[in-house]
């Protein structure tokens, strides 16, 4: 029940808040079963007039691109980003990508010593490390695709994920699974933020009659895709007794503030 | 400052410390009084473009320091002002700034660079002559330099200053000025106006003083002395280089201002802003600092100095009123400037800002 | 930084409908950042509409100069363009239409009077504007040496085919692209080392390498990321001081120390590379070997 209560916990305030009745169920929905809203369906409970009815008189840079794969071209309207959206995309990106590196690091430090005592362990952590490891390739290309450049601590962060694997490993497995705990949650929160904010951003474009285009909702569901398997990973571990290392509130509570710290660093570096 | 004038300031700027605590809501509608959004202002009257908050209107709020009077109370108040600080002017801005006022008006100058010619031989190409118009420049601070970077650094003898300034006594200590400090080419180059910068279509030749023996040619005819001036106007795209220095902030409805700079500019023509600003550009210490020294020590130092507490606090009050770089580099776009980069250079960690625009070409 | 994040909230609700999500990240800086994403471009976007709303000045006024939302008129200090994007318009450039008409007529006459206030006094006059307009660009003849680094570097990407965009034959595309004007360069280049000029220039240096090793197809996003911007960078500086002093024909001396140096870049990361390698083979078989005896590490 722990994992249903932490999602409910960041879902919350967006239950709170003073959403249009579209988006909140939407919003709703998005965090509690993810699976259930396709791009599509979210395009049919929007209420953005067709674009061709929107006239926003401001900069018209349109581009051509056939939604229904026939002969049809329609030119989708689309605002150009302003430099916050973009530093934050950026920003957004680069930490994300550096999250990713920490975990595989974390998982490559923590395998050895845990599958040594705890051989029926390997399964799972090789799933967990795979989907790192993919998630750690797609931020890759989406770096180099949108040119943004990496975080400038990468060493720095390479020695301290292989070191905190390695240290939580040393201290057993439910330290180990503590501290996957403690990462998965972070990174849960923090890909709920950027969530949220891409989401806002496409509800303000839409308001304005904008087109919002494939690469950005592509982004939004490759962040929904890889929170949902970071959650999953986050049940794993629960389930594994992370709840049981002592002392469980002083290493979940450090690891927590070093990702935020983290996060907050590589936002900027 | 004698001692007849004293009184007449007080009646003219009564109760300017009591407002000092009412603060923020006086900022705030300080940049309400900038917008749209006053019920005042709110629709400009059909068929025109010019909108209602940059037409001249007597009644309609403004600020005076810490407080909010009428247009037209402003204007009366800062003629008082002004006329009691006239022959200590120089004295006000020296103890204001530490003396680097001067440099700010050097850099200022220089970066404007009057009468530059790029063809070496000026005079030779029609389009060499630069007419200037300094308004605000009563004392010709900013025209003197204009006239030595023109004719002696830049060796072009076609530029033309007119000092314009509202306030007759400003003038004429502007006007003494330059029969010392001017040579007899940069003299006949120089005319002295009065007129409201927020309506140059009514511009008056300064009196000739009774006790002065040149002639001053005006911008529009040469008048006998014994008959009154006659009233002239600026025409529209005959100037090539406006410049205002530290006397915007005392306009009582800046963007009325800005429309007729952009009116009597030609396209092409630049106008340059000289004026206090806010200083934080090197962050909240040294905004706290300077504040601390505009509020706590100035009108100390002008009641000691000058005898003149008020008028010095009201300056202070006025430099903190005037709007931020960014908010003042929008309203001259908004009169129809194009600006450059930022549109705005801080001096001294932002005490002063140049902001420079430039009337577009006809489309 | 909450209270400014309040007083920029309480702004903007004045100003635009606030959105559906409306709790902010715990952190006060993200707090501030995401406010500011969902502004509305209270902008004149063409040329004819000239009035701003109230409101807008008022949000544009409360936010630090560096979140403020430009508008088509005023430009900030160039900033590398942090995220590409390839569905979205491209953000507008460093200069404004009318900077651009005064640059690229003063640009014809930088062969012949250098970069400085003749030349761009020429090409106000060659533009329809005055002699005064120069006034108009705000660093005056460095201006125009970034309107040169800009274009040149702009015109990178459609001077060089596909089938030979290897980083040596970019960069000397580019450092050809410098020809016109190289006997005038070391001028340009001592006011591009006056101290309020350094950080542009060096801007405008890393602009370019980036865009040569995009364009060479590097997708490396690793620590070699900077490693190969700062060399490029360096290699690149140095050929172009070289290319001031080349007499040479077709400048093939300079094509030469360009290889020269490139070579030697590639060396000593080839030097680097390996001993890495080394290095963590060794402390990983270390490891693995003291697991292997049964130490439990």
């Amino acid at each position: 029940m722990a994992p249903t209560r932490a999602l409910l916990r960041s879902a919350r305030p967006l239950l709170s808040s003073p959403a249009s009745p579209v988006h909140h169920h939407q919003l709703l929905h998005d965090f509690l079963a993810p699976a259930l809203f396709s791009s599509s369906s979210r395009r049919s409970l929007s209420s953005t007039p067709p674009p061709s009815q929107a006239t926003p008189a401001t900069t018209n840079n349109a581009q051509s691109h056939s939604r229904d794969g026939g002969a049809q071209q329609k030119p989708k309207k689309l605002k150009p980003l302003t430099p916050e959206q973009q530093s934050f995309l950026s920003s957004a990106l680069r930490v994300n990508q550096a999250g990713e590196l920490a975990a595989t690091l974390i998982y490559t430090g923590q395998t050895p010593p845990l599958i040594s005592r705890h051989p029926h362990l390997r399964p799972l952590m090789e799933h967990m490390y795979d989907q790192e490891a993919s998630h750690l390739k797609t931020f890759n290309t989406l770096l180099a695709k949108h040119r943004v450049r990496p975080t400038a601590l990468y060493p720095l962060w390479s020695v301290m994920a292989s070191g905190l694997g390695w240290g939580t490993a040393i201290m057993g497995r439910e330290a180990a699974m503590a501290c996957t705990e403690a990462v998965e949650t972070e990174i849960g929160d923090h890909y709920n933020s950027q969530i949220r904010t891409l989401l806002s951003m496409v509800t303000e474009w839409e308001e304005q009659g904008y087109d919002v285009g494939d690469e950005f909702r592509e982004l939004i569901g490759t962040l929904r895709r890889i929170r949902d398997e970071e959650l999953e990973h986050l049940d794993h571990a629960v389930q594994h007794d992370s709840k049981k290392a002592e002392p469980h509130w002083l290493l979940t509570g450090v690891i927590r503030a070093g990702c935020r710290g983290a996060i907050w660093v590589s936002e900027r570096v | 400052m004698t001692m007849a004038a004293r009184p007449a300031l007080r009646r003219a700027i009564p109760s300017l410390r009591s407002s000092t605590t009412h603060q923020s809501p006086q900022i705030q509608h300080s940049l309400r009084s900038f917008s749209c959004s006053s019920p005042a202002c709110r629709a400009s009257p059909a068929g025109s473009t010019t909108p209602d908050y940059a037409t001249p209107d007597p009644s309609r709020p403004t600020h005076f320091g810490f407080e909010t009077v009428t247009e037209a109370e402003k204007r009366e108040r800062v003629a008082g002002v002004f006329r009691s600080v006239a022959e200590s002017y120089d004295k006000m801005n020296d103890l204001m700034s530490f003396g680097w006022h001067r440099v700010w008006k050097d850099h200022f100058v220089a970066g404007l660079n009057p009468g530059f010619s790029p063809l070496g031989t000026p005079g030779s190409d029609p389009r060499s002559p630069q007419h200037i118009l300094d308004i605000a420049g009563g004392t010709g601070d900013i025209a003197f330099r204009m006239l030595h970077t023109a004719h002696v650094v830049n060796g072009n003898p076609d530029v033309t200053v007119t000092i314009s300034d509202i306030n007759p006594a400003m003038l004429s200590v502007g006007r003494q000025r330059a029969q010392q400090q001017l040579t007899a080419s940069q003299l006949a180059a120089t005319s002295f106006v009065e007129a409201n910068a927020e309506d140059l279509t009514q511009t008056k030749p300064l009196a000739p003083d009774s006790h002065s023996h040149s002639t001053i040619t005006t911008t529009a005819t040469t008048i006998p002395t014994t008959n009154p001036p006659i009233s002239s106007s600026i025409p529209d795209n005959s100037v090539d280089l406006y410049t205002v220095a530290f006397g915007i902030r005392n306009f009582s409805n800046i963007p009325a201002a800005l429309r007729e700079a952009y009116r009597v500019l030609k396209p092409g023509g630049v106008f340059a802003c000289l004026e206090f600003s806010k200083a934080d550009r090197y962050g909240p210490v040294f905004n706290t600092i300077y504040k601390q020294w505009s509020f706590g020590a100035i009108p100390l130092i002008g009641q000691l100095v000058a005898g003149d507490r008020d008028s010095y606090q009201y300056l202070v009050e006025s430099i903190e009123r005037f709007p931020s770089q960014g908010e003042f580099r929008d309203m001259i776009v908004d009169a129809g400037f194009v600006v450059g980069g930022t549109g705005y250079e801080n001096l001294t960690g932002g005490v002063a800002a140049i902001h420079k625009g430039m009337k577009p070409r006809a489309q | 930084m909450s209270s400014t994040a309040g007083a920029v909230t309480g702004q903007i609700a004045r100003c635009v409908q606030r959105p559906a999500a409306a709790r902010l990240a715990p952190i006060a800086s993200r707090t501030t950042t995401a406010t500011n994403l969902v502004t509305v471009h209270c902008r004149p976007a063409a040329s004819g509409r000239r009035t701003l709303s109230s409101a807008c000045l008022l949000l544009r006024t409360t936010q630090s100069p560096r979140l403020s939302t430009t508008t088509p008129t005023t430009r900030t200090i160039p900033t590398c363009r942090a995220y590409h994007s390839y569905d979205h318009p491209p953000p507008p450039g460093p200069f404004s239409e009318t900077e651009q008409a005064i640059l690229s007529a003063a640009y014809k006459h930088v062969p012949e009077y250098g970069f400085s206030e003749e030349a761009l006094a020429l090409g106000a006059r060659d533009a329809g504007y005055l002699d005064i307009s120069t006034n108009l660009l705000p660093e005056g003849a460095f201006s125009l040496i970034r309107w040169h680094l800009v274009t040149q570097r702009e015109a990178l990407a459609s001077r060089v085919d596909s089938n030979n965009n290897s980083v040596e034959a970019l960069t000397w595309e580019r450092l050809l692209g410098n020809k016109d004007v190289i006997r005038r360069w070391q001028e340009a280049l001592a006011i591009m080392a006056q101290p309020s000029h350094v950080p542009a220039s060096l801007k405008e240096l890393a602009m370019l390498a980036d865009e040569i090793l995009y364009l060479s197809g590097d997708t490396s996003v690793d620590p070699s990321w900077y490693t190969k911007r700062a060399s490029l960078s360096a290699v690149y500086a140095s050929a172009e001081l070289f290319m001031t002093n080349d007499f040479s024909e077709g400048f093939q001396d300079t094509r030469a120390f360009l290889k020269r140096r490139l070579n030697e870049s590639a060396e000593v990361r080839g030097v680097l590379r390996s001993v890495g390698e080394w290095v963590t083979f060794t402390a990983s078989a270390g490891v693995n070997v003291l697991r292997s005896k049964g130490v439990r590490i």
